[in-house]
């Protein structure tokens, strides 16, 4: 559009912006991309990606991680989509309280927030004393360090951001489109499947893709729940790195995680209503 | 009724499942023994004093404070006109440009650093902080594009168009029009991208070395080696900070709406 | 040469595909010129154009002698007053209506009196410390106004100004404007999808049509005498009837509708081009028909749909053949009742066009 006579303005006001990004963040990407690629006497070598796709600890971790983002996935949209109408529904002062104790687990230190599922779940956190006192269990089960606290600290991460998207998605279908469907005979639970379903379906791709990247990406919450004990992604690449000082290895792994987000980010956003409705 | 009570129902365990844990580190955090148990025994306010003297919870808190502050601001000017083009122009190739923009945040932050310390630190030899507050621009940059992007559509051009008919610059109508109407977007985006900052960790895990720590990164390494009720206390006083700012800027900015 | 001339403008929003086309206009010193038409026709991209926010592709933009094409519109010397009043929110009406002044140094110890001045003009006096939030619609468009009255500026740019405001405000500030121009004496061009703001307004009125100029003239020109079908029908003329001209002698035309005679008596002097035998369309209002069960002069037989009465008056609907009519008549329904009535039209009330 042409505006105010200045028509390549907008050039000067973007390029700050893309020469920060071009130097700050994209070149250092290329630059661990073309690493990853190179040969051991120099030259373009696919060896490394050998040495990680073959190593049976990369492919457990790698099957794990995507197995975990899979089950938080699931139970985010089950718990997600009733609370997201839940909160929707309601009038704007009361939603504005709930909205508010939404985001305050995204908000927190992820290091606070993680940590607290340590006293719950630890030898002697809540659980392993409530049963171990009411006689259920006679010494206290591991719950800490396994794949299971993982999901449990996932889930409360990735449900706020998967509330958030419905939120917004189903504030946008009006009241009156529903009351249209339940004049003409839908029940309350056929026009939440036929309605309000297929109208907020946007939003739930956009929170499906943010949490399953999210789930794939996360390094905090497996960090503390899980430990050397169990690795994902994220913190293998960390201790491939900063304990092992394998920093080829590191780099493959940098680079497979960058490749699965942005597949699993440009895929699922594929999806359109139209091909399920 | 059914239906909704059971809506009620689902909605009530969801949010014990997510705030009952912040009950659970407050209580611990008062506990009088070392070892952490359930309920604890007794009550005292020891690991809030050790929290304060730990030089290394100080030094690093500050730390964390500068590089968000630094990292914002930066984002911020480099992000404002970067909304105002998003909102005020057409131009082919906008949608590429867009996502271009928007990839600090999709890109794992673990990469983002890691691939930072690779190229700067080790090739170009720049140092570790300057690596730290360059990682966290990045990262924090699509935020700031996108919270004050959401109020420039709401402020009508028109206004914009009548500071230039009365003889201002597009320059001056920017300053002395847009920027006093979109304060609380700026201020909303400066918020999030600061509390970005400050809790990050995996940017800020592969910048940080040698006197250079973040507090999310030093309380992860004084987990590590210690098991207390310290942490407990930390995290209990920065959840009570974090509650403080969404009460006070909910309330007048209405935040949630940007996330 | 006229106070404001557009010559051979192409301008529009996307490069290579402007909503004006070879675009030409011109406007005389202290003239209120509407352009008039629908969403679309290209009124505000002129406007913009004159303002100077779109820049012209091609062709000449001049005013007051001076050659505008390509001067930023931070220095033309336009007031532009925009549909949604468009004020510095953050600001006071007092600050607001100085704005303009600061911009051209205007000599601080002379800001205040003129301020007063023209809020005084715009019966706003009281209210200076007030923010826009503060005000009502009808007082924003007055600061809007007062705003760009008071850099006294060459031209007044104003874009459906009222639309955004009630029934009765509009009438309201329709006198006001009416009055300030007066007085003034300002250029003006009006944009308005409304005819009666433009009829009641405008010395000229310009009727607009996806980007070209459908007709110019005085109000009462459009009005009685629209000459293209698109002004007949956007003027009012929202019945249209088919038919064949069979004879014309001097301004009296016999039209031929399915066998019935109907006879046309205008003054207009696009009647030169009709000739016996042409196929034409009859335009008429809805309001400038009788209706009657008996067979009248100048009358078609038309079958009725439904009537609807709305106390002052009754509103027909019909149809002759396949097309359908619109009939309101003062007071109460026709006495009798009967599917059919006569439907007849003055002579003088029916424009007749060659059908394109």
């Amino acid at each position: 559009m042409n505006r105010f006579h200045f028509k390549n303005t907008f050039i000067l006001l973007l390029l700050p912006g893309i020469i920060f990004l071009i130097i700050f963040f994209l070149s250092p990407l290329i630059f661990v991309l073309m690493e990853s690629f190179k040969g051991a006497e120099g030259g373009i070598s696919f060896i490394r990606y050998r040495e990680v796709l073959s190593d049976p600890q990369f492919r457990f971790v790698f099957i794990r991680t995507l197995k975990m983002a899979l089950i938080v996935t699931p139970i985010a949209v089950l718990v997600g989509y009733p609370s997201a109408y839940f909160i929707t529904k309601l009038s704007s002062a009361k939603k504005s309280i709930l909205m508010s104790l939404v985001i305050l687990p995204l908000m927190t230190s992820p290091v606070a927030r993680t940590y607290a599922w340590i006293v719950i779940l630890g030898k002697y956190g809540i659980i392993n004393q409530s049963l171990t006192s009411l006689g259920i269990l006679r010494e206290p089960a591991r719950l800490m360090y396994t794949e299971g606290a993982i999901i449990v600290g996932l889930l409360q991460l990735f449900l706020p951001i998967m509330i958030l998207t419905l939120v917004s998605a189903m504030e946008n279908v009006q009241d009156e489109v529903e009351e249209a469907a339940l004049s003409l005979g839908s029940g309350k639970a056929g026009c939440f499947f036929r309605v309000i379903v297929p109208l907020s379906f946007d939003g739930l791709i956009l929170g499906v893709t943010l949490v399953f990247t999210g789930s794939i990406t996360a390094y905090v919450t497996p960090a503390i729940l899980g430990g050397a004990k169990v690795l994902t992604l994220s913190t293998l690449m960390r201790q491939e790195a900063l304990v092992l000082m394998n920093w080829e290895g590191a780099t493959v792994i940098a680079v497979i995680m960058i490749l699965t987000t942005l597949v699993l980010y440009n895929g699922l956003r594929l999806f359109k209503p139209r091909t399920l409705v | 009724m059914k239906r909704s009570k059971l809506l009620l129902f689902i909605t009530a365990v969801m949010f014990v499942f997510l705030l009952g844990p912040f009950l659970v580190i407050i209580i611990s955090s008062f506990s009088s023994n070392a070892v952490m148990r359930f309920p604890p025994e007794g009550f005292s306010l020891q690991w809030y004093r050790k929290v304060l003297n730990i030089e290394m919870f100080r030094t690093t808190f500050w730390m964390s404070l500068k590089t968000g502050l630094a990292a914002t601001l930066t984002a911020l000017v480099l992000g404002v006109p970067v909304a105002y083009t998003n909102v005020r122009y057409r131009y082919p190739g906008k949608n590429i440009l867009e996502l271009f923009f928007s990839s600090p945040a999709i890109v794992p932050g673990l990469v983002i650093g890691f691939s930072l310390l690779r190229f700067f630190i080790y090739v170009a030899r720049i140092p570790v902080l300057t690596g730290l507050y360059l990682g966290h621009t990045a990262i924090l940059f699509p935020y700031t594009v996108r919270v004050v992007s959401a109020s420039l559509r709401n402020f009508d051009r028109g206004i914009e168009e009548a500071a230039v008919s009365l003889g201002s610059s597009p320059l001056h109508a920017f300053f002395a029009v847009v920027l006093p109407n979109i304060q609380s977007g700026l201020v909303a985006a400066f918020i999030l991208a600061f509390i970005t900052s400050f809790n990050n960790v995996p940017v800020s895990l592969f910048l940080t070395g040698p006197g250079v720590a973040t507090l999310p990164i030093q309380m992860l390494v004084y987990m590590e080696y210690y098991f207390d009720p310290t942490i407990s206390a930390l995290s209990s006083i920065l959840i009570v900070l974090t509650v403080i700012i969404i009460q006070s800027t909910e309330k007048l900015l209405g935040i949630s709406k940007y996330m | 040469m006229s106070f404001i001339e557009l010559t051979n403008i192409d301008a529009g929003y996307i490069k290579g595909n402007p909503v004006l086309k070879g675009f030409h206009l011109s406007v005389e010193r202290g003239e209120l010129v509407s352009l008039l038409g629908p969403s679309g026709c290209g009124k505000t991209t002129t406007l913009r154009t004159i303002a100077g926010f779109i820049l012209a592709e091609k062709g000449k933009v001049v005013i007051g002698g001076k050659d505008y094409t390509f001067m930023p519109p931070n220095k033309r010397n336009i007031g532009l007053v925009f549909q949604n009043y468009a004020l510095f929110p953050h600001l006071s009406v007092y600050e607001n209506v100085a704005y303009g002044l600061k911009r051209r140094k205007v000599d601080k110890k002379l800001l205040p009196g003129k301020i007063s001045e023209v809020l005084k003009l715009v019966s706003l006096t009281g209210f200076e410390d007030r923010l826009p939030a503060q005000l009502s619609g009808g007082q924003r468009q007055r600061v809007a106004l007062a705003r760009s009255i008071v850099i006294e500026p060459d031209l007044l740019l104003l874009d459906e100004p009222l639309s955004n405001l009630d029934a009765k405000l509009r009438d309201e500030m329709r006198a006001e404007l009416s009055r300030l121009q007066h007085q003034l004496g300002i250029t003006m061009i009006y944009v308005t999808h409304d005819q009666i703001e433009a009829l009641s307004l405008s010395s000229r009125i310009i009727v607009m049509n996806e980007g070209n100029i459908e007709q110019i003239g005085t109000p009462e020109d459009i009005y009685e005498r629209p000459s293209t079908p698109f002004v007949a029908r956007f003027i009012g003329f929202d019945n249209h009837l088919s038919g064949k001209l069979l004879n014309k002698t001097g301004d009296k035309i016999v039209i031929d509708i399915d066998g019935v005679k109907l006879e046309s008596r205008r003054k207009s002097d696009h009647l030169d081009s009709l000739q016996a035998g042409d196929l034409v369309e009859l335009y008429f209002r809805p309001g400038n028909v009788i209706l009657s069960h008996k067979k009248n002069k100048n009358s078609l037989k038309a079958d009725i749909d439904y009537l609807n009465y709305q106390g002052n008056t009754t509103q027909y609907s019909l149809h002759i053949g396949s097309s359908n009519i619109r009939a309101v008549i003062p007071g109460k329904p026709v006495d009798g009742d009967s599917g059919q009535i006569y439907l007849s039209i003055a002579p003088d009330k029916l424009i007749v066009e060659k059908k394109e």
